[in-house]
């Protein structure tokens, strides 16, 4: 089990590697992010029993937004420690061929 | 209305405890200063006076509704204070959320792919319970048949945002006649 930093590292990765994500959100309101000393993971919030993700889904989207949210927390969960996980999708981004 | 109710509260309690120093000054004596030297003596009386009409019930008719307002407008703040706050975010159950923008974008992009529209706005607004209301208004050319576009429109929408796994718990949607020339499109 991660903790901390460490969480937020793998969960940035899990969630990257999940199909449909495009890039991890920054937060709209307020800045999503864990720090530690001066190393910052931006797009993870690690609480003491709650991770929350951020993200940005690549459009069009490959399956729902359900599904992709649903992967993401199946990679996350071996290191989340029991954490429940949350799923923000905070912008789509367009492929280039669909802007024409 | 937080933002308002933030910067009434910072400004009253400052002005508190500016009130609560000079209180503090001026009840003890320091540095001088002393309640006897105030200039409140008009006011005091002024304030005995009222407290006593009040007591004698002898108020005028004004000053009963100054104090009914008064008294109306505090209640409304207080409740205004304790409903809690609109979600900012688009819940969509089983810990996943989308923010506003993202449902909106949905909408507008499938709306403006229904070839009788001609351009569109969507209003989201995030709910506590799953499911986002929308608001989407869609323009389309004059003389138009509204009824049969207006459910061609919700059945696409409804259908594309089912697709995506976005919940809507409520979509309204407003046609608006307008000229083609003025709009984002001009011939679908």
């Amino acid at each position: 089990m991660a903790d901390g930093i460490q969480l937020a590292r793998a969960a940035t990765e899990a969630a990257l590697a999940t199909e449909g994500v495009y890039s991890m959100g920054r937060g709209r309101y307020v800045e999503a992010a864990t720090y530690e000393g001066s190393e910052k993971v931006s797009g993870v919030v690690v609480g003491p029993e709650d991770l929350e993700i951020h993200i940005v889904a690549r459009y069009p989207l490959p399956k729902s937004i359900p599904e992709i949210a649903e992967n993401i927390r199946e990679r996350v969960a071996p290191e989340a420690g029991g954490r429940r996980t949350r799923v923000v999708v905070e912008d789509l981004e367009v492929a280039e061929d669909e802007r024409l | 209305m937080s933002v308002f109710n933030r910067i009434v509260m910072t400004l009253l309690f400052a002005g508190l405890f500016v009130l609560g120093l000079y209180t503090i000054v001026y009840s003890f004596d320091l540095l001088g200063r002393s309640l006897n030297s105030l200039p409140i003596s008009d006011f005091a009386a002024g304030l005995k006076d009222f407290v006593r009409r009040v007591e004698h019930g002898k108020l005028s008719i004004l000053t009963i509704i100054t104090l009914v307002l008064m008294a109306i407008l505090g209640l409304i703040w207080f409740i205004a204070e304790l409903r809690p706050t609109a979600p900012t975010r688009v819940r969509m159950g089983n810990g996943t959320y989308v923010t506003r923008g993202v449902v909106g974008e949905e909408i507008s992009r499938v709306a403006e792919q229904v070839p009788d529209v001609l351009g569109s706005s969507v209003g989201v607004k995030a709910r506590r319970s799953p499911g986002a209301q929308v608001e989407l208004e869609a323009r389309v050319r004059r003389g138009e048949d509204l009824g049969s576009i207006r459910s061609g429109l919700r059945s696409s929408v409804q259908r594309h945002l089912s697709e995506r796994g976005l919940p809507v718990s409520k979509l309204n949607v407003k046609l608006v006649e307008a000229d083609p020339r003025q709009t984002k499109t001009r011939v679908q």
